[in-house]
């Protein structure tokens, strides 16, 4: 009797990175379209379709549970925008919240069996120069691009190299937070298959039975908490270096 | 096939597209709608206090002016209970005066005919007097007196018994 091939479990360990599904030369730069924005779509997709049924048919009273569901969302959204960064903020909140869900179904696709889409070092590298921009902007908005430019030589001038790489190594770290959770968390469920596919086979079981439940325990870790967590990190990360980078509140 | 850890300028470039479309999705699907529900449901709730705060005001002040009136119309009961008692007040003195009134007049009337009856009887009893007299004296002397002569010596008799008296 022979065991097809998709339940002998893992036979090699592979850490790639997406897929390229296709490439374009534009004015001589290679352009990837990746398996990475695919799964975007599809993340963008569901999300905004859990919008469209949860804002379906808003009325002012006799609220229905998806309403609540809907409302309870925005206010907290907005509560943690406010407590956080200030009620002049208040702007930022669509972004936040784009930048959350982004992240946490993003990285929880990863259920699915799919590749989360923030294991991908360059979406994080976006989101964080995203930051980085907003925070430039709001420098410059409320001290003017000289303010801006002579806050590289606080306290004194020695320091510019030193306060350029601190101004760089926000958006960097950031990024790599992020993208060393998730990623290393995929590379370690991956290894964990691997490892127990091997025990397996050590006791002479065909196919990997190790490999039911185990990797769920330590799934709820690297998936699930480290999703929610990370997103949470990163938004917060960037309410607190964007509202800092104005004066305090009641200066404003 | 990308590196696991690789900068792709094409996935930068959709990632920023996509962020977007879902920038822009998450504000008109669900932060427009619901905020704006959320709008519509705190202008009900001001509309709903107003109109609250609006009926108290016009319940105190209806409250007030009824009050006014009852001290109005205690102030009033209290005035007419005044009048009454002095009407009434009035109209017993008078009552107690005309019955005074009465009650000297009949004792004035009463003392009149007292004195008319008596004044009668005292000349009934005269003429008796006189008659009787008149009588004994004719029986006496056995003949008869001019009975002018002798009323007008019995009236000087009894004159004399009075005025001894």
């Amino acid at each position: 009797m022979t065991i097809p091939e998709f339940l002998r479990g893992s036979s090699e360990l592979t850490v790639t990175g997406p897929k390229v599904i296709a490439s374009f030369e534009v004015f001589g730069i290679t352009v990837n379209f990746t398996e990475t924005i695919v799964l975007q779509w599809f993340v963008i997709a569901l999300i905004l379709g859990l919008c469209r049924f949860l804002t379906h048919k808003l009325t002012v009273s006799g609220v229905s549970k998806r309403q609540v569901i809907a409302e309870m969302l925005v206010d907290a959204i907005h509560n943690l925008v406010s407590d956080t960064m200030g009620k002049r903020w208040m702007f930022m909140t669509p972004y936040i919240a784009t930048i959350f869900a982004f992240s946490i179904c993003g990285s929880l696709i990863s259920l699915l069996g799919l590749r989360a889409v923030t294991s991908d070092f360059s979406v994080l590298a976006t989101w964080a120069v995203i930051t980085f921009l907003l925070i430039t902007a709001t420098k410059i908005r409320f001290n003017g691009v000289g303010g801006w430019l002579k806050g590289f030589l606080d306290p004194v001038p020695v320091m510019l190299p030193i306060n350029i790489l601190s101004e760089v190594a926000t958006p960097v770290s950031m990024a790599l937070r992020h993208f060393g959770n998730i990623a290393g968390g995929a590379v370690i469920t991956a290894l964990l298959y691997y490892g127990l596919t091997g025990l397996s086979r050590m006791v002479g079981l065909e196919i990997p039975l190790f490999t039911i439940g185990i990797p769920a325990v330590l799934s709820i870790y690297f998936d699930l908490f480290s999703s929610f967590m990370q997103a949470f990190i990163f938004i917060m990360l960037t309410m607190v270096f964007i509202s800092n980078a104005g004066p305090a509140e009641d200066e404003a | 096939m990308l590196d696991f850890l690789s900068i792709d300028i094409g996935t930068i470039l959709f990632t920023l597209i996509n962020t977007l479309i879902l920038f822009l999705g998450l504000k008109h699907f669900l932060f427009k709608p619901v905020n704006a529900v959320l709008e519509q449901r705190q202008q009900a709730v001001d509309q709903s206090l107003q109109a609250a705060e609006d009926a108290k005001n016009s319940a105190e002040s209806t409250k007030a002016e009824y009050e006014e009136k009852l001290a109005a119309a205690k102030e009033e009961s209290a005035e007419m209970l005044r009048k009454a008692t002095r009407q009434a007040q009035r109209r017993a003195d008078e009552i107690v005066a005309e019955a005074k009134a009465d009650a000297a007049a009949v004792m004035q009337q009463n003392t009149e005919e007292l004195e008319r009856e008596k004044r009668r009887a005292a000349k009934e009893l005269r003429n008796e007097v006189s008659a009787l007299a008149v009588m004994v004296a004719e029986k006496v002397m056995d003949r008869e007196i001019n009975p002018d002569d002798h009323a007008r010596l019995i009236d000087a008799f009894i004159d004399g018994v009075e005025d001894a008296q």
